[in-house]
């Protein structure tokens, strides 16, 4: 066994323009802060009782109005989506509506928590569309007992809306769920585990690889994690160029592989999995993460948040200056100054304490701004990987270093290049309702997603939304 | 009447083998150690089937004592799949079958499949087709009327692989636990 690595400390770091980064705090520390903001999350909860509430979008002067936004007027609007259902993008809010629909199955970190207790982080999601992206996102939670049930649900609600977000649901089920309504639905549906998290990974590889000067044809990846998220990633890879020879994948079994003795057991519960082990680790390695790692490039870790899942010793076996992302959360599977010190080139976690965090805030509010406002049918991995390409070029133009692979949150402008981009790659693929350049993509979206905080600062000056309460104190420690 | 069958095939020519990366020959004794690792995997796959199916704790005793127990029987056909280039001599499949007499039907002689099993790199390609040709006819050689083939109920991938080249269901067995 390798020796398990001293307690993080950050490293001093080179002088570098702009702020430099907050140091990355000790574990327990981390996890006291996370306790103390679970705290303060319950009490808020219960003072504002919910996050998102509908508002109407049009003026109402009188109860005459009401003529015109309801009945009688409104049967003739019926009447001409009835005549043209397509028209219900035009006509009403669907152009801009999603579903955030999840079976509660496999929620943050929690597990199966139900569809209950799936609601408050939906209606955070939901927050975040809205306010990121200008999208009206509504959760919703739903029981269900098999795949087949969550598909015929989304099938059945998705008259009402412009695009579907399916979330934090259970995989393989979520790969059977995604496809099929991906295939039968005219409306883009996006599975952020999956496709968020694979387009911002790609994007922050992107960079680091031009940092270091690989080109994706030639390096060797492991993947750490064959969840939802890596087994995109993988082929997301591929389509960019990546030779699944060279791409490995490991799980808890070791390194995935087309001798395994659990891949008949693949193929029936997780044919996307099974699939992967015939197409990846050319020359047949075996055996364990760090038989896998030896002279790799690159390692992708999207497992568990366990900060020695990757050691220090097994990243000195790794080619020179390789790129480590340990993404998982909220621990990484190594901490970032334990990687630099054992030599690699570019670090990249989930968290946004540490430098380079590869998120999905970076990449869904954008796709869905994009495929809104092209009232795109459909969004394929064409698509996804415009947006992770944009986000990449948009890191890129402000100064690659590695400590900056990727835009972060507060570079609000990048987001609507990306919405843009994601907008002219569904023109592109054929699949978008509207056309237009991207120079007025990139309008419409920057007009889309600033609206939402103006509306907000404008609801704040009203006082119609009260101020945080103030934190109640810390009760006295309880007697044993 | 039974004809009389001689214990090994005719070896296959090159003709019958399509562009696969197989190559299928009879069974050997020194086969048996592979060939019982690919019975095992095999049974192991029939466990995600049905909780019924669950495999032994000493499976590869048994697995070896029967191949071996086949490999003298003149009723039996043991098939050994090849890989080929750098992985010829190595067996990555394994086809077996007896020759059965059916008591009160006809055809009254019956080349039943028992297992047919290929690892994952060398599916696809034609394989299992090609495996199922070559074991119809080697049954047919041997004076099987009408071949039938077993496998779990809820097996859905074989009930369409054989659904798609004619077969169907004939005599279904129903298990209860006691």
């Amino acid at each position: 066994m390798v020796q398990a690595e001293p307690p993080s400390r950050p490293v001093p770091r080179k002088a570098e323009p702009g702020p430099s980064p907050p140091a990355p705090p000790a574990t327990e520390e981390g996890e006291g802060a996370t306790e103390t903001l679970g705290r303060r999350s319950i009490e808020l909860a219960g003072f504002y009782h919910g996050k998102i509430e509908t508002v109407p979008s049009v003026p109402i002067r009188s109860l005459e109005d009401f003529a015109l936004w309801y009945t009688p007027g409104i049967a003739a609007v019926s009447r001409a989506i009835e005549a043209a259902p397509e028209r219900s993008f035009d006509l009403t809010g669907r152009w801009n509506t999603i579903a955030i629909v999840t079976d509660g199955s496999r929620v943050l970190g929690l597990g199966n928590v139900g569809p209950e207790a799936s609601l408050p982080v939906m209606e955070g999601k939901a927050m975040l569309f809205r306010y990121l992206g200008g999208v009206n996102a509504i959760p919703v939670p739903v029981r269900i007992n098999s795949p087949g049930e969550l598909i015929e649900t989304v099938e059945r609600i998705a008259p009402g809306f412009g695009g579907i977000n399916l979330e934090d649901i259970a995989s393989p089920k979520c790969f059977e769920v995604l496809e099929t309504l991906q295939e039968r639905l005219p409306i883009p549906v996006w599975h952020d585990d999956q496709l968020g998290t694979a387009a911002s990974t790609v994007a922050g590889l992107l960079n680091g690889l031009e940092l270091t000067g690989r080109s994706i044809g030639q390096i060797r990846t492991v993947l750490l994690g064959a969840g939802a998220a890596n087994l995109v990633t993988a082929r997301l890879l591929v389509t960019l160029g990546h030779d699944p020879h060279a791409i490995s994948l490991v799980d808890q079994r070791g390194i995935l592989h087309a001798e395994r003795d659990d891949m008949d057991e693949l193929m029936l519960r997780n044919p996307w999995k099974y699939r992967l082990a015939l197409q990846t680790n050319g020359g047949g390695r075996v055996g364990e993460l760090a038989d896998a790692l030896r002279g790799a490039d690159v390692l992708l870790a999207a497992s568990r948040p366990d900060p020695h899942a990757v050691s220090a010793d097994v990243i000195r076996t790794m080619a020179d200056d390789p790129i480590v992302f340990a993404l998982a959360n909220p621990v990484p599977e190594i901490w970032p100054d334990v990687a630099r010190r054992a030599g690699v080139a570019v670090v990249a976690t989930g968290r946004s304490d540490f430098p380079n965090q590869v998120n999905n805030s970076l990449i869904f509010p954008a796709v869905f701004r994009g495929v809104l406002d092209a009232r795109a049918r459909s969004i394929n991995d064409e698509i996804v990987l415009a947006a992770a390409r944009e986000l990449a070029a948009r890191a890129h133009d402000r100064g690659l270093t590695a400590e900056h692979l990727l835009p972060t949150m507060e570079e609000r402008e990048v987001f609507p290049h990306v919405a843009a981009a994601v907008a002219t790659a569904a023109v592109d693929a054929g699949v978008a309702r509207v056309t237009r350049s991207r120079a007025e993509f990139l309008a419409i979206a920057q007009d889309r997603m600033s609206r939402p905080a103006r509306l907000i600062e404008a609801i704040g000056r009203s006082g119609l939304i009260a101020p945080m309460p103030p934190s109640t104190p810390l009760p006295s420690p309880s007697k044993p | 009447m039974t004809k009389e069958t001689s214990p090994v095939p005719a070896p296959m020519t090159a003709t019958d083998a399509p562009n696969v990366p197989i190559h299928l020959r009879p069974a050997r004794s020194d086969d048996v150690p592979a060939l019982v690792g690919l019975l095992l995997r095999l049974k192991r796959l029939n466990e995600e089937f049905d909780p019924l199916l669950k495999v032994r704790a000493d499976a590869e005793a048994r697995a070896t004592a029967l191949l071996t127990q086949d490999l003298a029987d003149p009723k039996a056909l043991v098939l050994a799949a090849e890989g080929i280039g750098a992985d010829k001599d190595r067996v990555v499949g394994i086809v077996r079958a007896h020759l059965r007499e059916r008591l009160f039907y006809t055809p009254e002689n019956e080349g039943v499949i028992l297992d047919i099993y290929l690892l994952p790199l060398y599916r696809r390609h034609g394989v299992g087709e090609y495996l199922l040709r070559e074991t119809v006819q080697a049954l047919k050689a041997r004076g099987a009327g009408i071949v039938t083939a077993e496998f779990p109920a809820h097996n859905e991938i074989a009930t369409k692989f054989y659904g798609k080249r004619g077969f169907r269901a004939v005599t279904l067995v129903h298990a209860k636990s006691l």
